[in-house]
């Protein structure tokens, strides 16, 4: 659901952008929205590019324009142009590493890219002629398109626990991540070449592979550096083993279990046995009350009821 | 009581501290003016009245009790050892005096110390719970990592069956633990504990029930039994645990420890002792529970004879402050300072997502979920009871019972790891890895036995993902096994010689059974699964069972509903607990009164029995009765005391021929021969100070055996005057007044002995408790148990 909404949210940016220029986003979008799935096709090859797709919507949206003062300025439009083509980079190289999931491993730069710009739009730093961005771009009204595009792809950054593979500037990704693949691949290939024919020989030739790489992944698992990639395909690795190869443990020590569990079953059948025949009952001594009539026994008792 | 007593005082200000003062010395046989003369003035006798009232009702006899074994299973007897409870102040005329010394300001600071008392309370039972809580967390978890290392390896390379045996060898060793410190050292913290509360608060004093030494073995025993994987909780311990806390702060001393703190003297007698454990056992629940109003009215419904509303006020007080006492230390624990959001040591976890909602189209399943609960509640009574009058006749030495407790012990491990081996249910690892310890075996990685969630963890932690896990996590079978099971482990669990509580057994199969019925109901109505969620229907299941067992009504709805955390389950819970309680009660007692009545306690419940009007006082009093005289041989004293056969606890004074003048009582007669309070001495000593009423309760509560008094030949022949001690003006009935009329006097005053007298105050019969006790509905009628002694 999350990549698909977004797809339409890039389609989306793509159409507002150009038009900011003549007025607010939320008037926008509202006279836009019929033309915005008819555009998908052409946008999304032409977002890359951008400028041919800005000029053909530009047309459509001069409508009307505010007064200056009102207007944002030429830096901001800018940098709102700037976000929207790299927010456009970023999704379509999300989509495509959506399955198997390659989403850290493939995009992070374009990721840092995204978070530079945004971090440019939200700063309080004066561009040129003393104007920030901030307000106007982010927070003048009730949308706050651009806050919301970057939260969503923010928050599924955070999901998909990105952090923990990438290096702290989104340079590249970590030194551990880069071996688990190495050692991933290792055992890949130990399962590419053994697929054929019986899998008693792939399940013998690969264990070790197989096994380093689990060693690995609990290891990391428990210094919590893993991000979803890893955890995908480690996920991918053992189902493959588990269920294709068929590689599990086997149940085959039946005979031993049954044998001491009915051993420990036996146990309280004669404990319970030797102290009903061998233990003694313990009694206990009636006392007769002190009645002012000897009418103190349950016969009477009955009697009288009667 | 407390009530009164304050009224009293108030009654007696003025004048009374210049007569205080004169320190006359109250040794018998001296000119001492009875302490109605000194009030003479216009008030005085107005104020006698009352306090008559408040002392009236001690009282005599009182033979002690002890339950009885059955010849034929199905006929108690009462114990002639339990001992009732004074639950009335001593010797009117100390009494009077003390409370003429006392100022006003005395009251006041009266009335803040039992405040400060009660925030001990809380205080000390939220830490009880705080230590059990971590202790198990540690050593449960220690246990179950070494026992998951060690089957990861042996799955490898096979020899799981010394992983079996290694997981039956730990069990072993923390029940061995728990179960010689129950069974040699302190047998009464066996079980549950609520039980004996229970008859506490009724009025029953059963001997060691609230000792220090009890609490340590109840706490050490429950974390060991826990630890050990039996199928036992530990919420029915902390309830014991707080009752003994408020036993030990309230008398500002331990006997055990023999340390006296010189504090709270004055709340050492049974009346305020019982107050105060009744705010421990609610700050006992509501640190289980986390569940402040579910513990005062736990106390309520236990214990509310004697009620009254300052007193409820102060038992909240108590339970709220263990509540959030535990809270606090956890969250330290925890990590997280300062967020009081994680109350009671069963955490029930939060329902709110939607799918939690219900509609009224469900009440009708929740009632019959009840009645089910109900049904299963008397099986699970029935064969426990069976069980508890086997283990009463044959298992009774402790070496025995201490190897009864490890054989459950393995075999509880044996069985959980046999079924955690042979299941097939193999479910993914959740994202937030809700299964503390994941068991693999031989499902595919990156899978865990689904069974072993169940099995191989603390019974609560198993509740709480049955309450919560995702739809799906559990399949029918494995749910269906894990009832059948569970349920014969904790009912044969439950009476063993170990310190555990039934609750969470209870919630355990009741949740495993509701969620089945959940997961059944979304695969019959594949139209709308919408609102069969299972984590829904396993909440209600285990409500219904615990009703089923325990029989518990109003406090367990308010506990239940106050552990989710959710109000709107109020109504579903509420009639979930109605039906149960009625179907269960059709076929048998509930699990605590079962035990009571196996224990043989002299218990009085609410009423009398219903066809019991027919009889009389005269048919029910013991007679003829020991009496005394006002002025009385030291010998002849003695002797009767000593007289192991007629072990009486109050005897009638009488002045010749046999007319009722008032009642004393064995503790006061040890009292006054401890100190040699005779007529003779007194003439020969008058400077010798007065027997005052703190005589008495540093006597409290422990009386020394007759036996350990030593009287010369020279002073048996002396006189004791035991008209300055005695209750003057004891509670009487007519010879024929009607069972159900005396039962409510004793039900309404807490009172032990009423004296029997004819049309001219002649002491004719004594009735105490045992003998109301002895009369109840069988299936025959009205049937009478046989007293025994052991």
């Amino acid at each position: 659901m999350l990549p698909y909404n977004l797809y339409l949210f890039f389609v989306f940016v793509a159409i507002c952008v150009p038009s900011l220029k003549c007025g607010d986003v939320v008037h926008l979008s509202a006279s836009e929205s019929a033309d915005k799935l008819e555009a998908v096709p052409s946008l999304s090859t032409a977002a890359i590019v951008s400028k041919p797709a800005v000029d053909t919507v530009f047309s459509f949206s001069l409508l009307s324009s505010f007064p200056d003062d009102l207007e944002v300025s030429d830096y901001c439009s800018d940098l709102l142009h700037i976000f929207g083509q790299r927010y456009v980079a970023y999704v379509n190289c999300l989509v495509p590493a959506a399955r198997p999931v390659k989403v850290c491993q493939s995009c992070y730069s374009t990721y840092g890219n995204l978070v530079e710009i945004y971090n440019n739009i939200s700063s309080d730093q004066m561009g040129p002629g003393n104007v920030t961005c901030r307000d106007s771009l982010l927070r003048s009204d009730r949308l706050m398109l651009v806050y919301q595009l970057y939260s969503n792809l923010e928050s599924l950054w955070e999901d998909s626990n990105c952090a923990k593979c990438v290096t702290e500037h989104l340079e590249s990704l970590t030194n551990d991540t880069l071996y688990f693949m190495a050692t991933l691949n290792q055992t890949l290939t130990c399962f590419e070449k053994y697929q054929q024919g019986n899998h008693t020989e792939l399940c013998k030739n690969c264990k070790s592979a197989y096994g380093t790489l689990n060693v690995l992944y609990s290891q990391m698992e428990k210094n919590s550096t893993l991000c979803i990639d890893i955890e995908d395909a480690m996920n991918m690795t053992r189902r493959l083993w588990s269920k294709n190869f068929n590689c599990s443990f086997p149940r085959e020590e039946n005979v031993p279990v049954i044998a001491v569990s009915s051993f420990m079953l036996f146990l309280p059948i004669i404990f319970y046995l030797s102290s009903f025949l061998h233990s003694e009952q313990k009694k206990r001594k009636l006392i007769h009350p002190r009645r002012a009539k000897s009418n103190t026994s349950l016969m009477n008792i009955q009697d009288k009821l009667s | 009581m407390a009530n009164i007593t304050k009224k009293v005082s108030w009654s007696s200000r003025g004048d009374d501290s210049g007569l205080a003062g004169e320190g006359t010395p109250l040794l018998n046989g001296t000119e001492i003016p009875k302490p109605s003369r000194q009030l003479s003035g216009s008030g005085s006798v107005f104020r006698i009245g009352r306090f008559s009232t408040v002392d009236l009702e001690d009282d005599i006899t009182s033979e002690e009790v002890k339950f009885e074994l059955p010849t034929s299973l199905l006929s108690f007897c009462l114990f002639l050892f339990y001992v009732f409870d004074e639950i009335k102040c001593i010797h009117l005329s100390l009494f009077l005096e003390e409370e003429r010394r006392m100022s006003h300001m005395g009251f006041r600071c009266l009335e803040i110390s039992r405040w400060v008392i009660c925030g001990l309370i809380g205080i000390l039972t939220g830490l009880i719970a705080c230590f059990i809580d971590i202790m198990v967390e540690k050593l449960a978890g220690c246990k179950y990592q070494v026992i998951k290392e060690n089957i990861e390896k042996f799955t490898e390379v096979g020899g799981l069956s010394i992983s079996l045996i290694l997981w039956a060898v730990l069990n072993c060793a923390f029940v061995l633990v728990g179960g010689i410190m129950v069974a040699y050292i302190e047998p009464i913290a066996a079980g549950s504990g609520i039980p004996q509360i229970k008859c506490y608060l009724n009025g029953v004093k059963i001997p060691r029930v609230v000792r220090l030494k009890t609490l340590l073995v109840k706490v050490l025993g429950v974390i060991c039994s826990v630890a050990g994987g039996l199928a036992v909780g530990k919420e029915g311990p902390m309830i014991h645990s707080g009752a003994v806390v408020a036993a030990g702060v309230s008398q500002g001393r331990s006997t055990s420890l023999k340390r006296d703190f010189k504090m709270f003297e004055y709340f050492r007698r049974d009346t305020e002792k019982r107050d105060f454990v009744s705010a421990g056992a609610a700050a006992g629940v509501s640190a289980a529970f986390g569940a402040p109003v579910g513990g005062v009215l736990f106390s309520l419904e236990e214990g509310a004879s004697f009620w009254n509303q300052m007193l409820t006020w102060r038992i909240f007080f108590a339970s709220m402050i263990s509540t959030f006492t535990l809270n606090f230390f956890l969250s330290i624990y925890h990590g997280k300072p300062g967020d009081l959001s994680n109350p009671g040591l069963i955490n029930f976890g939060r329902f709110e997502s939607d799918s939690v909602a219900y509609y009224y189209y469900e009440l009708p399943l929740f009632m019959g979920m009840g009645a089910i609960g109900g049904l299963l509640g008397a099986l699970f009574n029935s064969i426990n009871y069976w069980l508890t009058i086997f283990r009463i006749r044959y298992v009774h030495r402790p070496c025995l019972q201490v190897m009864e407790a490890l054989l459950v012990a393995a075999v509880t491990a044996t069985v959980s790891f046999t079924m955690i081996y042979f299941s097939n249910d193999c479910q993914p690892l959740g994202p937030e890895h809700n299964e503390e310890y994941p068991l693999q075996l031989f499902c595919a990685d990156g899978e865990y036995n689904s069974m072993a969630t169940a099995f191989f963890n603390t019974p609560e932690r198993s509740v709480r993902s049955l309450f919560h896990n995702q739809p799906g996590s559990y399949n029918p079978l494995t749910l269906g096994l894990f009832t059948l099971t569970y349920f014969f482990l904790a009912c044969w669990t439950y009476g063993l010689a170990v310190s555990a509580g039934v609750f969470i057994p209870s919630l355990l199969i009741g949740a495993a059974w509701g969620r089945l019925c959940g997961i059944l109901l979304a695969s019959f109505t594949p139209t709308s699964p919408i609102w069969a969620d299972p984590g829904k229907y396993a909440l209600i299941g285990a409500a219904a069972q615990l009703g089923g067992i325990v029989r518990m009504t109003l406090s367990l709805t308010v506990i239940m509903v106050e552990a989710t955390g959710n109000v709107t389950y109020g109504l579903p819970i509420m009639l979930v607990l109605m039906t149960a309680k009625i179907v269960g009660d059709y076929f048998q007692e509930g699990l605590y009164d079962i035990h009571i009545k196996l224990q043989s306690v002299p218990f009085l419940h609410w009423e009398a029995p219903a066809t019991s009007h027919w009889l009389t006082a005269r048919e029910v009093m013991s007679s003829p009765v020991t009496c005394f005289n006002r002025i009385e041989k030291v010998g002849t004293i003695v002797d009767v005391l000593s007289n192991t056969s007629t072990n009486h606890n109050g005897f009638p004074v009488v002045v010749q021929p046999a007319k009722l003048c008032g009642l004393i009582l064995r503790s006061q007669l040890i009292v006054l021969l401890k100190h040699k309070v005779f007529v003779e001495l007194a003439r020969s000593r008058l400077s010798q100070r007065k027997l005052q009423l703190k005589d008495f309760r540093d006597a409290y509560p422990r009386f020394p055996p007759i036996q350990s008094i030593h009287v010369s030949q020279d002073e048996r022949e002396c006189m004791m005057d035991l008209t300055e001690f005695m209750n003057a003006t004891p509670y009487t009935v007519p010879q024929d007044t009607s069972l159900p009329r005396v039962f409510k006097l004793f039900r309404a005053l807490g009172l032990r002995h009423l004296v029997v007298v004819d049309d001219e105050n002649r002491v004719i019969g004594l009735v105490t408790r045992k003998d109301l006790a002895r009369y109840h509905l069988g299936k025959h009628g009205l049937e009478e148990l046989q007293l025994a002694q052991t």
